[in-house]
C-alpha cells in the first residue's frame, strides 16, 4: 500500500520546488498592513549579508572590511577615500615618522553614558597588539596617553601602513570590556545593539550619544537570510534593503530601487609558484609542475576573455581586474593590459616548448597542462567562475577540471593546487599580505610561496616610507618598475578575474547618498554611512 | 490432447512474454546507461548560450552557464539510476545474508532483528544524511549510506517468508537425511526465495533513486561537477525566481517518469512472479 506513496512524494517535491516562491508572496503580502506602514518611516529592515560569526568586537575583527557600526575609529575614509578625523579631531606624525599623536575628541560618550577618553583607546590598541588576532601591530612600540584627550602612538620602524589601522579598529569602553563584549558590544558607533538573536536577526537603535550626524533612523533590523530569502522578502515589501543576485538583478521589484555599488571586492585565481616535491610543517604539499613554469600564468592571463567573464556570469554586474587592487590610490596603471588574446597566448606557449598532444591538450617533457581549480564550495558565483574560466582555457589547450572544497580543505590544498579566491581592502598591506615573502603561507595570505627579492625590497620601502605618496610610488613599483613585479608583466603569481559588483535593492524612497568603493565582504560595508541615510518624499 | 496442445501454446506464449519482462527493462537500462556516458561527454560550459528556453536545438533548454540541460539531465540521471542500481544490490544482498543469518542462529537473529528495528523507527533521511555524511560523503558515502538503510524492510520480509518454508515438510525431511544448513540455505531457501529477492530489489531500486534524489538536493553528497538529478534540481531553485523555469520542471519530469516507470515493472514482476506483499516495500 506504501508503494503509492511514492509518486506522491516526487509530486511534493516538484510542486514544492516549484512554488517555493510564489508562496512565499501570497502568504506575506497580507500581514503588509497600513499600520505598519506608518511605524517603517523612521525604521529599516535589512537584509543585506551573512552574520558575523565571531560578534562584533573589533580587537578580534569586527569592522575590519566596513563599519563597525556600534563603535567609531580614530580616522575614517569619505566617500573619495580621503582620511576624515572621526573620533579623532587632529592627528599629526612626528619628522621621524615614529610617533603619531592623535587627539581625540572632547565631552562625548560611549553608549552607555560613560565618557570616552583616551585610556579607551590606549586600551583598545593594547589589547589589540596582545590579542593576536588578525590585526597585527606588530610594529606598534608602545602607546599612552599623555594627556585625557592625547594619545600616542609609537612605532618601531616608520610605517606608511599604519594609519590604515587607525581607520579600521573601533575603540571599545576599557570599563565595558569583558568576555562577553562580542556579544554585547558597547561603542560610540552611530547606533547600539538592542537584540541579537544568533542564526536569525540583529536589531539595533539609534545611539543618542552619537557625537556625528543624527541619524534619521531610529532603529534598524538587520536579518540573516540566504540571497534568494532575502530577495523574496523584498519582493513581499518586509524589507528595505536586500541583497540581490546579479541574476536577479534586471527584475523590478515593485517600490525598489537598483542600488550597484563599485569594489574592489574580486576573485582571482593564485597559482602555486614553486615546483611540486616539498612540503609545509603540517605536512601539506606545495607546489605545481604546471602553474610553476611563468610562461603557464602569462598566458592564462592573457588568454582568459575578463570582459566576457563579467558579462556572462556576472550579468554585467562588475569589472574585469587586473590586479590585486584596482582603481585604489597604489594601483600601478601601467600594469593593466589586453587580455582573451587567445592567439598570442598559443603562440607564448608554442615558443615556450609547450606543444599541442593530439588530445587537444599541451605537453612539455611529458608533464600534460593540465591542473584542477579549486573553489569555495557553496559558493555560487564562484563556482560559475571557475567553470567559465576552465572552459575558457580549453582551446588553448589547457586542461582544467574545477573541483569545490571546504575552507578546510582548500587550507591544505591551497599550496599545491590553484585556487579561486576573493580579496579586495582599502589598505595596500593586502598586496604586502599577499606577495611578500614573509607571509608565506599565514593563514591564507601568500598561499603559493610566491617569492621575489626586489618586489620584496619595494614592499619594505612602501611600508617604510614617510608619506603615503611615496609609499604608493614604491607599492607601484612592486607591481612593475618596468623590469619586474608581481602583476602579469612581471611573474604573474596570480590571475585577477573579476571585481564584483555589489548589487542591493532598496526602497525607492530611501537614500543612500554616495557610497566609497566597496571592500571584500558582501553586506556590512555598504553601512559605512548608514547615519547619512534618510527617506525622501 | 487439443487443451493440452492449448496449454503448451499458452505456456510457450507465457514464458516469452516472461523473457521478454526480463530483457526489454535490462536492455532499456543498459542503453539508457550508455547514453547517459554519451551525455556527460556532450555537457559543455557555453557562455554565449546562457538560459535558452526550450527550443528546437535544446530541447530541455540550457542552464546559466550555457550547459545543454538536456544532456546535463540524462547525464545526472544516469549517475543517480547508477547509484541506486548499486544502492539496491548491495542493499538486497544484505538482506538475504541477514536473514539466511536469521534463520542460521536464534542469537543472531535476536541481534539482526533489533538492528532493523532501530534503523526502521529513525527517520530515514536522517538516517541516511548521517551515514553517507561519516562514511566521507561523495559517490562513496551515498552508496554505502543508501545500502545500510535500504536492507531492513526486505529483511523483514525475507524472514518471515522464511519462518514460513522452515515449517515446510521437505524442510523436515532434508533435515531427517542429515543435510547441513548451508545445504538447505543454498538448495531450498534461496531458490524458493528467488522471486521475493527479485521483485523486493526492483521496487527498492526507485527507493534509492529518490531518497539520493532527496540527499542531493539537500546539497549533501555530490560536487556540482559531478551532476545528479537532485543537485540538477537544486540548483534550479534559484533560478525559478528569475523566471527560468525549465531548469526545474524537466528534470524533475525526468525523475518522476523515472521513478513511475520502475515501479510500475516491479509491481508487474511481483504479479507475474506471484510474489505476495510486494507491496510492502513502500514508504
Amino acid at each position: 500500500m506504501k508503494g503509492k506513496m511514492i509518486p506522491l512524494f516526487i509530486l511534493c517535491l516538484l510542486v514544492g520546488i516549484l512554488s517555493a516562491c510564489g508562496n512565499k508572496k501570497a502568504t506575506t503580502v497580507k500581514e503588509d498592513d497600513k499600520a505598519d506602514e506608518q511605524t517603517r518611516k523612521d525604521e529599516l529592515v535589512l537584509a543585506i549579508g551573512s552574520e558575523p560569526e565571531d560578534g562584533f568586537d573589533p580587537i578580534t575583527g569586527w569592522g575590519r572590511y566596513g563599519s563597525p557600526l556600534f563603535q567609531s575609529t580614530l580616522l575614517s575614509y569619505d566617500e573619495n577615500f580621503q582620511l576624515v578625523g572621526d573620533l579623532a579631531t587632529d592627528y599629526s606624525l612626528s619628522e621621524d615618522s615614529l610617533e603619531w599623536q592623535v587627539k581625540i575628541r572632547q565631552n562625548i560618550q560611549f553608549s552607555d553614558g560613560e565618557a570616552v577618553r583616551a585610556d579607551d583607546v590606549v586600551f583598545t590598541f593594547s589589547e589589540a597588539k596582545n590579542s593576536n588576532s588578525v590585526i597585527d601591530l606588530s610594529n606598534l612600540e608602545s602607546i599612552h596617553a599623555s594627556d585625557d584627550n592625547t594619545v600616542i602612538f609609537t612605532l618601531k620602524q616608520p610605517d606608511s601602513t599604519f594609519i590604515a589601522h587607525l581607520a579600521s579598529i573601533g575603540i571599545v569602553p576599557q570599563h565595558a570590556y569583558n568576555e562577553k563584549y562580542h556579544e554585547k558590544p558597547i561603542g560610540s558607533g552611530p547606533y547600539q545593539l538592542v537584540e541579537w538573536n544568533r542564526g536569525q536577526q540583529l536589531i539595533v537603535e539609534k545611539n543618542p550619544y552619537y557625537y556625528g550626524n543624527e541619524s534619521f533612523f531610529k532603529r534598524l533590523t538587520f536579518l540573516f537570510t540566504e540571497a534568494d530569502a532575502a530577495y523574496a522578502a523584498a519582493q513581499a515589501g518586509q524589507v528595505d534593503v536586500a541583497v540581490v543576485q546579479p541574476r536577479l538583478a534586471d527584475k523590478k521589484v515593485d517600490g525598489m530601487k537598483l542600488v550597484e555599488l563599485e569594489s574592489v571586492d574580486n576573485r582571482g585565481i593564485v597559482f602555486p609558484y614553486v615546483p611540486s616535491g616539498q612540503v609545509n610543517d603540517n605536512g601539506d604539499p606545495i607546489g605545481n609542475d604546471v602553474t610553476s613554469d611563468p610562461l603557464i600564468r602569462k598566458a592564462i592571463n592573457i588568454a582568459v576573455n575578463r570582459k566576457e567573464l563579467v558579462e556572462n556570469v556576472l550579468e554585467g554586474y562588475g569589472t574585469p581586474a587586473y590586479s590585486v587592487a584596482d582603481q585604489l590610490p597604489w594601483w600601478n596603471p601601467d600594469t593593466a593590459f589586453e587580455d582573451g588574446n587567445l592567439d598570442e597566448a598559443a603562440n607564448m606557449l608554442d615558443e615556450a616548448g609547450w606543444q599541442m598532444n593530439s588530445n587537444g591538450v599541451r605537453e612539455k617533457d611529458g608533464i600534460p597542462a593540465s591542473f584542477t581549480l579549486l573553489y569555495a564550495t557553496g559558493d555560487e558565483q564562484r563556482q560559475s567562475l571557475a567553470m567559465a574560466f576552465a572552459s575558457m582555457m580549453q582551446p588553448l589547450g589547457i586542461e582544467v577540471e574545477t573541483a569545490g572544497k571546504s575552507w578546510n580543505d582548500l587550507e591544505r590544498l591551497m599550496h599545491s593546487h590553484p585556487v579561486l579566491f576573493g580579496w579586495g581592502s582599502h589598505t595596500p598591506l593586502e598586496m604586502y599580505h599577499l606577495y611578500s615573502t614573509s607571509t608565506t603561507g599565514k593563514g591564507y595570505y601568500n598561499p603559493n610561496y610566491y617569492s621575489n627579492k626586489k618586489v620584496d625590497e619595494y614592499m619594505e620601502k612602501a611600508i617604510h616610507a614617510n608619506s603615503p605618496e611615496e609609499a604608493n610610488e614604491y607599492w607601484k613599483k612592486a607591481q612593475w618598475d618596468g623590469e619586474i613585479g608581481f602583476s602579469v608583466a612581471g611573474d604573474a603569481p596570480w590571475a585577477w578575474l573579476v571585481n564584483v559588483e555589489h548589487l542591493y535593492v532598496i526602497r525607492e524612497d530611501l537614500e543612500i547618498g554616495r557610497q566609497k568603493i566597496q571592500p571584500h565582504g558582501h553586506g556590512w560595508p555598504m553601512t559605512d554611512f548608514i547615519q547619512n541615510w534618510r527617506l525622501i518624499e | 490432447m487439443q487443451a493440452g496442445n492449448e496449454a503448451a501454446a499458452h505456456d510457450l506464449k507465457r514464458r516469452r512474454s516472461d523473457k521478454r519482462l526480463i530483457w526489454l527493462p535490462l536492455t532499456a537500462l543498459i542503453a539508457l546507461l550508455a547514453f547517459g556516458i554519451y551525455s556527460n561527454e556532450q555537457v559543455m560550459v557555453n557562455l554565449q548560450l546562457r538560459n535558452q528556453a526550450p527550443g528546437l536545438t535544446h530541447i530541455f533548454g540550457t542552464d546559466w552557464l550555457g550547459r545543454d540541460l538536456f544532456f546535463r539531465t540524462m547525464s545526472g540521471l544516469t549517475r543517480s539510476l547508477t547509484i541506486g542500481l548499486i544502492a539496491a544490490l548491495l542493499s538486497t544482498l544484505l538482506a538475504v545474508i541477514f536473514g539466511i543469518l536469521s534463520w542460521w542462529h536464534t542469537k543472531i537473529d535476536m541481534v539482526i532483528v533489533w538492528l532493523a528495528d532501530l534503523l526502521l523507527s529513525l527517520p530515514h533521511l536522517v538516517m541516511l544524511l548521517l551515514l553517507s555524511f561519516a562514511m566521507g560523503g561523495g559517490m562513496k558515502g551515498l552508496i554505502i549510506g543508501l545500502t545500510l538503510t535500504h536492507w531492513p524492510k526486505l529483511y523483514r520480509l525475507l524472514r518471515s517468508e522464511i519462518l514460513q518454508i522452515n515449517e515446510s515438510p521437505f524442510i523436515h525431511v532434508s533435515r531427517q537425511l542429515g543435510k547441513t544448513k548451508s545445504w538447505i540455505a543454498g538448495n531450498h531457501l534461496l531458490i524458493l526465495l528467488l522471486p521475493q529477492i527479485v521483485v523486493g530489489f526492483v521496487l527498492m531500486f526507485p527507493h534509492a533513486i529518490l531518497h539520493e534524489a532527496a540527499i542531493t538536493f539537500l546539497g549533501f553528497g555530490l560536487p556540482p561537477e559531478q551532476p545528479a538529478i537532485g543537485s540538477i534540481l537544486s540548483e534550479a531553485m534559484g533560478f525559478l525566481t528569475a523566471g527560468i523555469w525549465w531548469m526545474a520542471l524537466f528534470p524533475g519530469l525526468i525523475l518522476l517518469a523515472t521513478v513511475l516507470s520502475v515501479d510500475w515493472y516491479g509491481r508487474l514482476l511481483g504479479k507475474k512472479l506471484q510474489v505476495k506483499g510486494g507491496h510492502h516495500h513502500g514508504g
